[in-house]
Formats: C-alpha cells, sequence, structure tokens
C-alpha cells in the first residue's frame, strides 16, 4: 500500500494490552455472576445431585478442600449420560446462564455503522461515539474477573500480561508521517518484535528500548490513517492478524480493524484496537487452562463459552446463522523504542559489524 | 573449632610482626624498618591489586571470600591515598579470613595436584622439602621478591607444625599459605631503597621494588616471574635491561588492565559503587546502568589510547564508542544486538551521528551521570568535576556559611536561572564563575545522562564562556578540554603520581620532561607511560609530600596551587 510521505517516524513498544473495560455501577442489574465456588455448587445440581448432595460437597470443601467437587466439574460434560472433559466439548454441559452486561458505556468503535440506530451500541465514555459494538464486554462485563476499568485493569487481563510481558516476543507499533505532532496522513504498522518487553528495575516497562521486527509476515500489519488534534486512527479497516500466545489467543484476528492511539505527555501513548474477533479463538484460549484456569482466575468456563456464543455479532455462518465474530475492543498501552530490521542486524553481525 | 583456634595461633606466629601493621602503614616508618634510605613508601595493596594478584598466582577462579576496606584518595589519586591508609582490626580480619578462604581452596583436593609442585612423602605428616619448595615458588610471586632465609623458615616451621597438630599435611601447608597471605609484606607494597652505585649520595629503588613499580604501573599486578628474573639476574639497573623488560610489558594484552585502573583512579570511578539515581524521575538508571557506563568509558579510551594508539585528547571529541542495550535506551540511540531473549547485553561498537550532541566522554553517562545529585543535574558538580578531574586544577571549598535557598529555589525553572539567582550572593560568584560555564554546556544531559532539550518546560540554554571561549554545548565543550593545555599536564601529572605513589613540587623538572615527550609523541599514552618506566625519576622514592595541582605550563589558572589533601566524595 501506499505511505504517507514519511518523514517523521515513531516507533512504540507495547506494553499493556488487554480488554478494554469500564465497569460501573449498575451495568449488571441481574447481579454480577456467581464466584466459582458458587458456580460449581449449581453446576452440581445441574448434574442431578440433590440439595442434601450437595451441602455435603460444600461442607467437605469447607473442611478438607475442594477436591471431589473439582473431580465432578473437570468431567461434568455428559454424552450418552458418560463423563466428557467440558473445556473441550462446552456443548456437552449445559449452559450456566450466566448473565450479561447491560450498561450503556464501552470503550470502541461503531463497527458496523449502524450508530445511534445501533440497538445493541455503546457509548464510548472517552470519546462519546454512539453505537459502539463491544459485545465481548458485554459477554463478560458481569464476571467478577473481567470487571474493571482502563487504570483498573481487570483481574484477568493484568494476570494475563503479567504472564505475557516476559514469555511473548512484544508488539511494535511504528507510525510514519510528515509531520506526527500536526495534523495530517500517517501509515500505522503493527510489527511482532523478535525480543520480550524490556523492563525497568522498578518492573514499569523501560522506554528507548531498541527491538528487531520479527520478519514473519503474519505479524506485519499496515493501515493508513489520520492525525487529528493529536490522536491517531486508523482509516483503512483491513484485517489484523498477530501471532500471539496460547495463554490468550495463539493468533489475534480482527476483522474491519479501529484502532485509535493517543501521545501522552511522558513520551507514551494510548489507545484503543477493535474489530470482529472468531469468538471460539478467544474460548480455547480460556479452555486451554482447563480446570487450573478456571479456578484459580477465569471462572465458569463453559459459562464463558455460552456468554460468548450468544453475544456474537457478525459474519453469521451461513449454514448454522450462528455468528462467527464477536466485536472486541482492546486496551494498549505503548513506550517509545526503536523498531529494528532484523535483516539490518543479521547482516551486520554476519560481515562482522 | 579446634581448628580454628590453631589455626589463628599459626597465622599469627608466621606473621611476625602483624601487631605492627598499623606502625607500617606510613613510609617514614618503613624507612626506619629498611634503616637505609629516607622517604621509602608503604602502599597497602588496593582491592583490585589484590585480586589481581591472586589471580596472577593462583588463578582467576580462586574466590576471596571477604570484602576490602575502603580505599582513600589523596591528591586526586587511590593510588596516593594507598600510601596513607593503614589495616583496622576489622579490616585485618577481613584480610585473615581472605587468606583463610584462599589457602584452603589451593590446597583442597581439587586444585592441590596443580598448585603444589610435589608430593608429600606422607598425607598424615609434615614434609619440609615440599613444603619449602612450594613456598619459595609462591612467596616469590605474592611478596614480589624472594623469601628471606628466616621468612621461609617461618612458614615451612608453621605448616610443619599445622601439620603435625592436625594429622594432614596438606591443612598444615594451608596453614603457612594463610599465614603469608595475611602478611603485611603481602598487602602491603613496600619500596626498599638503597643508595645509588655511582656514590651521588642520592638513593634509589632496589631491583625488586624497580620490578614492583613497573609491574604495578603498567598491569596493576605483582611482577611475573619474567620481571622478577630480570630482578634478580640485574637485568632491571641496566638501561638496555630494563628497556627490554618495560617493552615486553607494554607489548602484553596485560598493559590493557593497567591503563583501565588508572583512569578508573583517575577519573574516579570508585564513585559509582555509591551511585544512585531517584528511581521514581529516573525509572531507567540502575545500578546496572551505573556500571555499564563506566566501562563504556573505559572502552572508548582503551579503544582510542591503546587498540587505535590514538591521540590522548580525541578522549574528549570522539563520536566513537560502545554501547549496551541498557546505555541506548538512556541515550535513546537505537541498538539492536542478535542476542537471545534473556542473555545479558552485549557490548557493540557505536558511532554517535555528526548531528547527536554525545561527542567524548564528558558526555558519557560516567561523567553526567556520576557528577551530578540524585534527582537533578548539577552543572557545579559537573564544572567542577572537569577542573579537578580532567585539569588537575584546584577549586575552592564553598563557605561553610553558604545559603541553598536560592538554588533549590523551583520558582526558576532551568539551572542556569537558578545559578544565576544563587551566583549573584558575592560569596558564591567567585567559584561558580569558574565550576559553572562547563556544567551548564552540559545541561542538555540530565542527572542519569538522558538528552534533552528542555527543564521543567522551559528551552535549555547550554552556551558559556569558558576559559576565555565561547562555546555553545556539549561537544565544543569537548573540543574546549582537547585544545586546552590543562588536559595533557594533568594526565602526565596524575599518570607520573599513579605509577610513583605520588609526586613533589621538586617533580617539577620530570614533569615538565614527560610533558615534552608526550607532546612530541603526538600525546599517545602508551608512549608517555614508557617514558615514565624508563625514566630515573620514576624509581627514586616517592615524595611524602602532596603534588602540585597544575603544571607550570598550564595556563589559566584557577585559585591557589595549594595541593588538594583529599577529594570530596559526593
Amino acid at each position: 500500500m501506499r505511505s504517507a510521505a514519511a518523514l517523521e517516524t515513531r516507533s512504540y513498544v507495547v506494553s499493556y494490552f488487554g480488554q478494554a473495560a469500564y465497569s460501573e455501577e449498575g451495568d449488571c442489574p441481574g447481579g454480577i455472576n456467581p464466584t466459582i465456588e458458587e458456580q460449581y455448587l449449581k453446576n452440581l445440581a445441574a448434574l442431578g445431585y440433590n440439595g442434601t448432595e450437595i451441602e455435603a460437597f460444600a461442607k467437605k470443601a469447607v473442611e478438607e478442600g475442594g477436591n471431589d467437587i473439582e473431580r465432578l466439574m473437570y468431567e461434568r460434560g455428559r454424552i450418552d449420560g458418560k463423563p466428557i472433559n467440558p473445556y473441550v466439548y462446552p456443548e456437552t454441559v449445559v449452559d450456566p446462564k450466566l448473565v450479561a452486561l447491560t450498561g450503556k458505556y464501552a470503550y470502541g468503535f461503531d463497527l458496523d455503522g449502524r450508530g445511534v440506530d445501533d440497538p445493541d451500541g455503546f457509548t464510548d465514555p472517552e470519546t462519546k461515539e454512539a453505537g459502539i459494538d463491544n459485545q465481548f464486554f458485554r459477554a463478560f462485563g458481569c464476571v467478577r474477573p473481567y470487571r474493571g476499568s482502563l487504570a483498573g485493569r481487570p483481574t484477568y487481563w493484568a494476570w494475563a500480561w503479567g504472564q505475557l510481558q516476559d514469555s511473548q516476543p512484544a508488539w511494535l507499533i511504528t507510525l510514519s508521517g510528515e509531520d506526527l505532532d500536526k495534523d495530517g496522513e500517517v501509515t500505522v504498522t503493527f510489527d511482532r518484535a523478535l525480543e520480550h518487553l524490556k523492563s525497568n528495575s522498578d518492573g514499569s516497562p523501560r522506554h528507548d528500548v531498541s527491538y528487531r521486527i520479527d520478519s514473519d509476515p503474519r505479524s506485519h500489519n499496515v493501515f493508513r490513517g489520520e492525525i487529528r488534534d493529536g490522536v491517531v486512527n486508523v482509516t483503512e479497516h483491513g484485517n489484523f492478524r498477530m501471532l500471539q500466545n496460547p495463554l490468550v489467543a495463539p493468533e489475534l484476528n480482527l476483522k474491519s480493524t479501529h484502532f485509535r492511539f493517543k501521545f501522552r505527555r511522558d513520551g507514551s501513548a494510548e489507545g484503543i484496537l477493535g474489530g470482529y474477533q472468531p469468538w471460539r479463538e478467544i474460548y480455547f484460549a480460556f479452555a486451554s487452562g482447563g480446570p487450573a484456569f478456571e479456578v484459580c482466575i477465569t471462572g465458569d468456563i463453559v459459562g464463558l463459552y455460552y456468554l460468548l456464543k450468544r453475544n456474537a455479532d457478525a459474519d453469521a455462518n451461513p449454514t448454522t446463522g450462528q455468528n462467527d465474530d464477536i466485536s472486541a475492543s482492546y486496551q494498549v498501552e505503548a513506550v517509545p523504542a526503536f523498531a529494528v530490521p532484523a535483516t539490518d542486524i543479521q547482516r551486520k553481525a554476519a560481515v562482522g559489524g | 573449632m579446634t581448628r580454628r583456634v590453631l589455626g589463628n595461633g599459626l597465622i599469627a606466629a608466621a606473621v611476625c610482626g602483624l601487631a605492627a601493621l598499623p606502625i607500617l602503614s606510613s613510609g617514614v616508618a618503613e624507612s626506619a624498618v629498611q634503616g637505609s634510605a629516607p622517604e621509602a613508601l608503604v602502599r597497602r595493596l588496593t582491592a583490585e591489586q589484590y585480586q589481581n594478584i591472586i589471580a596472577d598466582v593462583f588463578g582467576p577462579t580462586i574466590e576471596l571470600g571477604g570484602r576490602f576496606e575502603p580505599d582513600m584518595r589523596a591528591d586526586g589519586l587511590v593510588a596516593v591515598g594507598a600510601s596513607k591508609v593503614s589495616v583496622s582490626p576489622t579490616g585485618l580480619e577481613q584480610y585473615e579470613t581472605m587468606a583463610r578462604t584462599i589457602a584452603a581452596q589451593i590446597v583442597d583436593e581439587k586444585r592441590r595436584g596443580m598448585m603444589i609442585p610435589c608430593k608429600p612423602a606422607a598425607e598424615n605428616a609434615a614434609d619440609d622439602a615440599c613444603t619449602r619448595q612450594f613456598m619459595v615458588q609462591v612467596g616469590r610471586l605474592l611478596y614480589r621478591r624472594p623469601l628471606t632465609g628466616a621468612e621461609l623458615d617461618a612458614y615451612v616451621g608453621a605448616a610443619a607444625l599445622g601439620a603435625k597438630l592436625t594429622g594432614n599435611y596438606y591443612d598444615g601447608v594451608g596453614l603457612g599459605l594463610a599465614g603469608m597471605l595475611s602478611s603485611p609484606k603481602f598487602i602491603f607494597r613496600v619500596d626498599v631503597t638503597g643508595s645509588k652505585p655511582d656514590r651521588s649520595g642520592e638513593y634509589q629503588l632496589d631491583s625488586y621494588s624497580k620490578a614492583s613499580h613497573l609491574s604495578f604501573f603498567l598491569w596493576n599486578s605483582g611482577p611475573d616471574a619474567e620481571l622478577l628474573d630480570a630482578a634478580a639476574s640485574g637485568d632491571l639497573t641496566t638501561k638496555r635491561g630494563l628497556a627490554r623488560q618495560v617493552e615486553r610489558m607494554l607489548a602484553s594484552r596485560r598493559l590493557e588492565a593497567g591503563v583501565r585502573a588508572f583512569f578508573i583512579d583517575m577519573f574516579g570511578f570508585d564513585q559509582f559503587s555509591a551511585l544512585a539515581k531517584d528511581t521514581t524521575l529516573y525509572p531507567k538508571f540502575s545500578t546496572k546502568s551505573a556500571t555499564d557506563a563506566q566501562e563504556q568509558t573505559l572502552k572508548t579510551i582503551i579503544d582510542r589510547v591503546l587498540i587505535e594508539r590514538g591521540d590522548y585528547r580525541e578522549i574528549f571529541t570522539t563520536r566513537k564508542t560502545y554501547l549496551t542495550q541498557e546505555l541506548a535506551a538512556i541515550y535513546k540511540v537505537p541498538l539492536a544486538t542478535i542476542q537471545p531473549n534473556g542473555a545479558p547485553d552485549s557490548w557493540e561498537a557505536y558511532e554517535f551521528a555528526p548531528e547527536d550532541p554525545r561527542a567524548g566522554i564528558l558526555t558519557h553517562a560516567s561523567f553526567t551521570a556520576l557528577h551530578s545529585h540524585p534527582g537533578i543535574s548539577s552543572p557545579t558538580l559537573r564544572g567542577k568535576a572537569l577542573r579537578e578531574v580532567i585539569f588537575c586544577q584546584k577549586v575552592p571549598a564553598p563557605p561553610g556559611n553558604v545559603e541553598f535557598d536560592l538554588v533549590n529555589n523551583v520558582a526558576y525553572k532551568t539551572a542556569r536561572d537558578r545559578l544565576k539567582a544563587h551566583a549573584s550572593e558575592a560569596v558564591c560568584a567567585g567559584c561558580h564563575k569558574i565550576t559553572d560555564p562547563a556544567g551548564l554546556a552540559l545541561e542538555n544531559f540530565d542527572t542519569a545522562g538522558t538528552f534533552r532539550t528542555t527543564e521543567n518546560g522551559e528551552p535549555i540554554d547550554t552556551s558559556a564562556v569558558f576559559d576565555g571561549k565561547n562555546i555553545k554545548g556539549p561537544a565544543d565543550l569537548g573540543r574546549a578540554a582537547y585544545e586546552h593545555p590543562a588536559t595533557t599536564s594533568c594526565l602526565v601529572n596524575r599518570i607520573a603520581a599513579y605509577g610513583r605513589g605520588g609526586v613533589a613540587r621538586s617533580d617539577r623538572p620530570w614533569l615538565t620532561e614527560l610533558e615534552s615527550a608526550f607532546k612530541k609523541s603526538g600525546y599517545r599514552l602508551p608512549e608517555l607511560m614508557k617514558a615514565i618506566a624508563l625514566s630515573d625519576q620514576f624509581y627514586r622514592p616517592a615524595p611524602v609530600q602532596s603534588a602540585p595541582e597544575t603544571s607550570a605550563s598550564a595556563p589559566p589558572r584557577l585559585g591557589t596551587v595549594t595541593p588538594v589533601s583529599t577529594e570530596r566524595r559526593q
């Protein structure tokens, strides 16, 4: 694609990436979904255990630990009455009917262009734009580990980022334009680095570190955009693909990619990345952690499956009618970095430079 | 426990005179012991010298197992302060702990076969002949001279007694060796002097002291076997023999260790151990940044003066340096490497672009960060460091009643404004005229050494008039340092004092001669070191008096030429 006249280039390394949350009082009128311990007791009932039996399980769990319950939960799927792994085959479990969010606000973009006419549309608390499509936030917004804000990151996403930042090659964002301090055209490039995110000794992301760009084309994304009033917005909404980490999803795939990015005074930047994402990829990332994730961090994984399925809002499958994608928005924070083509470095090393 | 008590006694017996250690810390006292010549100097080994000797004699894998007492800086150098320090009771304990730790490793089953050149007749009893062979060999290297018969008998006897009481030959040898390592004869360098054979009435160092002078000067370690052989054969008393050894040592890769040690001393890099920045304001700056900053400058100097054999003054102007990713982030320059994730940073050759404000070591973090406060830069500290460290000029201490309110007043956005207000007080103005112009030229570097163009939102003005020259910023300051006559005269003064243990006013003709030779060589440091190592004056007993601060040929003068007795440690 044609690049904007590139007289100035700024690169950033992503220093936080997680679901963009905007939780507030009253956005879950039906209440917050149960904790995993409470949900497991409900699941026991769904499996056919009576009140006395469930009480006995609960008593034993308090006194000796919850191993008996957990063992039953790990095999709570049923096919022909036989126990089945529920994480791999979530539809072998009856939908626990976790509730979704009904609040007014969510970060994101009007992906379908329906604006105020979109009955499912949120209002973005930052841009005040109506018709925001962010069904991923709606789906998980009443499950405890996913509630939070941009500043108070949801527990799950904060934990996930803590795992990813030291184990996943960093993501790079490069802006090129004539003068990035003025309004005008800009080219926004997303790449994957070969190095992990570097941190300061206090754990904060380190500014101005050099990262080599992974030449793998699967993680190379270029979008045309513009700067208006100090905010970068992608104006060409193509597909986004970035290799990620199985802990969250092996790949982050988005359609109708939207991105806004604003500069901070300290040189860092923050923004929102949104688009339609295959919801099964999201689900299987959660499911891959199995019971350990379910107990410790994610909450009822089968419940999440049904939340995603019910709230998916794009790309209806022509055969089943089920939507395959869900609108999603992610919070992006980034600090200044140098993005260096890996081939340059390897060539230099090869000639002993 | 029994062995430890026993060992203490044996070591004390073997050391013979350890109680006199504090007395031996004075050159005058040592002269009296030698009974031959005045002004013989006694210098405590620096921590690095101690480590180097142990590594040279026993190998680099030997762990010391202790810590050293702080060194003292005098006349701008730890090498001069080494003749003014003693050993405290705690320090003595540490030396003894290290001696035991080292000795235990030498005689352990893993190493004894390599370290001890013979096998005892029986492992459960003394073997004086074998012990003697070992003690002669290592004693010569540790004491930088052959052991006297009495010394040898004492250590062999101590080892025999140890073997008898412990029932183990190697434990006995270990105790004897620990005694040798605890001795002031190892811990202190002693200049032994005698009358010159020409009956001129002058004194000169004996051959072994000459060998030590050479070796510590050029390699920052004790003499190797070849140098000791040259001392034994009398070669070092002849011009040709001395030149042969000097050439050999200058050609050795070990010269780098000597040059590094000198610049670490001259530039006060020992202060890095206490360098800290406010991590709330400067989260990037860590102990690794400090370590790397020091190493960056040392690598740059070694590259310029040794590898490239360049003009010493180029270290103030060169854009060529070495960086790690740690430093590159602080300097905000790209530096990608092919190191795998998690691997330690590698050093990469780097050249700052012509338009980059960084040129020369004054723009390195080793200067800008070292000579700053934890949370804010300091033109005054930087300017003072340039005057004292690079130019050997004396900056008077601030008066006791100085008022710091103005210089700390945040209503003034930039350092220039704060200092201007502060210097409006007459009592402050004099010194700040000396220090601040150079420091203001470096104000583009914050206290962590990162480039900036504003302070508190206000543009930074780095123009100044420095010793009569208009300069616009860091690169101009480096060029001014390159051209300043004090730059080279100071180096000559410092390196001569470093090698010899001090210089006095009476050394002025020698220093002038060296300055001339240095200039003639194109300011090549190895040539200067060679001229020093080949000069008679280098082997004359070092003065107890302090050094002159500036050379006679180094205008303009600042303040007085009163010697600096000790240097600040801020």
